[in-house]
């Protein structure tokens, strides 16, 4: 071993001292701590990094190590030793870096995989490959044949850096807004508060929710039947009749709003167009081979009333479970410090992007349901994320490029 | 249109994709091959969009759909090898995997039903399932060429069979990356980071760093075959990890990607 030319070996052999060294700081000053990397020291260690790679690439010539940091024989090596320690991270469950976690296994911080100092080291050190492969590549750049590869491998190392060390400058804040009152105090994940320069003010806040569903229920276990592959029926509005093992459901009567009433000793529902309402069917039931018959409302409650089942037989009953929600939507209006206003409606999968934050629709009180007074929003800052983008929209087109241009078969580098 | 009638069509899928392959085993004129595999593809593809169509929305949501959708690429990855390649077992293999995964959905249904919950209400939902699906249907592919070349076959592995592996894995992989960073895409868009280490997510990292090692493993000693082919099944088993393996991890649990 390290008689050159040097191989795998060596490069196994660098990625297993780092894993070593990494386990021993690990295990006697614990953890990494990412958030040293906040502006601008984030910033400065990227100047470094780019100016180490130059001064690396110059001396290339002289060293054989640093020649040796853009090879195969490098770059295997630290791919695998990368994977490994990726599926150690599937494979076990992952918690926040700042959490305190017990014993050997919090110690080690395989659970907190990204702060672990062997992870950082490992993949510090797949990012100075990276970035040496990029670097001579483009020193001897040839536009017709580079550039899927410059896009793959530029993009890669852009997005995996800026990434990294973008990381500790995100912010995610949680805040509450209730309806008519402007607010401007957020939380972090650890529960600090911070005054923002903007504020949101909810007007209100919607859940639509898909048709009511049907199903069997087993009066004893209160399973859902058949039991392993429950059945159910969408009520949606064209629905009249369906079928539920051996009983056919006809609706009768549908009340999207309505209110649980007792007449006499029976319960029915009536219109009821105000908060709390909840959706009632009056359904028919027969069986197919007894031709027994039932028939009564069937409701699945709200804040307000309960649930209505129907009763078929001793075994069975007719229930409809809570609604599943189609879309969550608060509408709001910004103001910011500049003194714009900005009117807009945030949904699950559509943020407001405002003065660098993009806020997202996050929860409501769940015990009121659609008629929730509040709303919880999280806002989101990522200074770094257009270059992570840019690295993410090369690899996009290196991709293209593997698919469009055909592979030339290369010969070996070193 | 509901899952009742999926039997029949992929009855009939099956038997013009069989059609098809064993005009393959015979060397006979081209359209004999091309001719029924595509009719069967065009059956199976009415099934998928009638399903889209009477569900109100793309039928991606559970694991029998995401099936669905695997059963579908699989002939068509082994027709666009056997279009270049000529190999005559190749339709045969993508037609068994799909047959499998269509017994699977005919004899295990799962719920399916109209709903899709806000969070996949996305434009890049499509783009992010069908490109993965492909991706896994040529690595898929490629797995089963591995399999045939290191434990079926006789003979020493030739240039040219190496050369339809990394051809399947280039695509394969290209097509990878693009579901993945279409996730990162959305991702930022529904939950506010592009890459939250999920247990899918790092997986789906672990896959790709596979595949590449796999890639340029065949760029430094290309005359490794067996090595290489050895990298590309155990990166294989990575993928299933990500596809469905995951399910049964305590780490998934809160996942956003557990599908029900």
């Amino acid at each position: 071993m390290w008689n050159r030319p040097w191989g795998y070996k060596e490069g196994f052999a660098i990625n297993g001292g780092l894993l070593l060294v990494g386990i021993l700081l690990q295990l006697a000053i614990g953890r990494v701590n990412l958030e040293v990397l906040t502006y601008p020291v984030n910033l400065i260690s990227l100047v470094i990094f780019g100016a180490g790679l130059a001064a690396m690439h110059l001396a290339s010539k002289k060293l054989y190590l640093f020649r040796l940091l853009s090879s195969f024989q490098f770059a295997l090596p630290s791919m695998v030793s990368v994977v490994i320690l990726v599926i150690f991270m599937g494979l076990s469950p992952q918690f926040q870096s700042h959490a305190e976690l017990p014993g050997m296994m919090g110690r080690l911080g395989i659970m907190q995989m990204l702060s672990a100092w062997y992870f950082v080291l490992v993949f510090s050190w797949f990012i100075v490959i990276l970035g040496m492969v990029v670097v001579k590549r483009i020193s001897r750049f040839h536009i017709k044949s580079d550039i899927p590869f410059v896009l793959n491998h530029l993009g890669l190392l852009i997005a995996l850096l800026c990434g990294a060390l973008g990381s500790a400058d995100i912010q995610r804040l949680k805040l509450t807004a209730s309806v008519g009152k402007p607010e401007w105090r957020a939380f972090d994940s650890r529960g600090n508060m911070l005054e923002l320069s903007l504020a949101i003010e909810l007007h209100h806040f919607t859940i639509d929710k898909y048709p009511p569903k049907l199903m069997l229920v087993d009066n004893e276990t209160g399973r859902i039947l058949p039991e392993g592959k429950p059945a159910n029926i969408l009520a949606d509005d064209d629905f009249t009749e369906g079928t539920l093992l051996d009983w056919r459901i006809t609706v009768e009567k549908r009340i999207e709003g309505a209110a649980r009433v007792f007449a006499g000793d029976t319960i029915k529902y009536v219109e009821y167009p105000s908060i709390g309402a909840t959706c009632a069917l009056y359904v028919k039931a027969i069986n197919t081979k007894t031709h027994r018959q039932q028939e009564g409302w069937v409701s699945c409650g709200s804040f307000m009333f309960s649930h209505q089942a129907l009763r078929l037989d001793e075994r069975l009953s007719l229930i409809m479970p809570d609604r599943e929600p189609r879309r969550y939507a608060s509408d709001v209006t910004v103001y910011t410090q500049s003194e714009k206003i900005i009117h807009g409606v945030i949904e699950v999968n559509k943020p407001l992007q405002v003065e660098g934050w993009k806020i997202y629709q996050l929860s409501y009180d769940q015990s009121m349901g659609k008629w929730s007074t509040i709303s919880i929003f999280e806002l989101v800052r990522d200074p770094w994320l257009p270059a992570v983008y840019a690295g993410i929209w090369m690899m996009l087109a290196g991709a293209v490029c593997m698919l469009v241009f055909p592979k030339k078969r290369k010969e070996d580098e070193v | 249109m509901s899952w009742d009638y999926f039997v029949y069509f992929a009855i009939v899928s099956l038997i013009f994709w069989i059609i098809g392959a064993v005009a393959a085993w015979k060397n006979t004129q081209a359209w004999k091959v091309y001719v029924p595999t595509i009719v069967g593809l065009l059956v199976f593809f009415a099934f998928i969009l009638s399903m889209w169509i009477s569900l109100e929305r793309p039928p991606m949501r559970t694991m029998g759909e995401t099936r669905l959708w695997y059963s579908f690429f699989l002939p068509v990855a082994g027709l666009i090898t056997y279009s270049r390649r000529k190999y005559k077992w190749i339709l045969t293999f993508s037609v068994i995997m799909a047959f499998v995964f269509i017994c699977v959905n005919i004899f295990k249904p799962e719920i399916h039903n109209k709903t899709l919950m806000p969070a996949l209400q996305s434009p890049w939902f499509v783009p992010h399932v069908i490109v993965y699906m492909f991706a896994y249907a040529m690595l898929g592919a490629a797995a089963v060429t591995a399999i045939y070349l290191l434990f079926l076959k006789k003979k020493a592995v030739q240039a040219k069979e190496m050369e339809l592996c990394d051809q399947l894995v280039y695509t394969g992989f290209a097509f990878l990356t693009l579901g993945m960073l279409f996730g990162a895409l959305w991702a930022k868009e529904a939950w506010g980071h592009y890459w939250s280490w999920d247990p899918k997510e790092t997986w789906a990292a672990a896959t790709w760093l596979a595949y590449l090692i796999y890639i340029h493993f065949r760029l430094h000693k290309p005359m490794k075959y067996h090595v290489a082919l050895v990298i590309m099944l155990l990166s294989f088993l990575a993928l299933q990890m990500c596809w469905y393996g995951i399910n049964w991890l305590p780490t998934a649990a809160n996942s956003i990607h557990t599908y029900f």
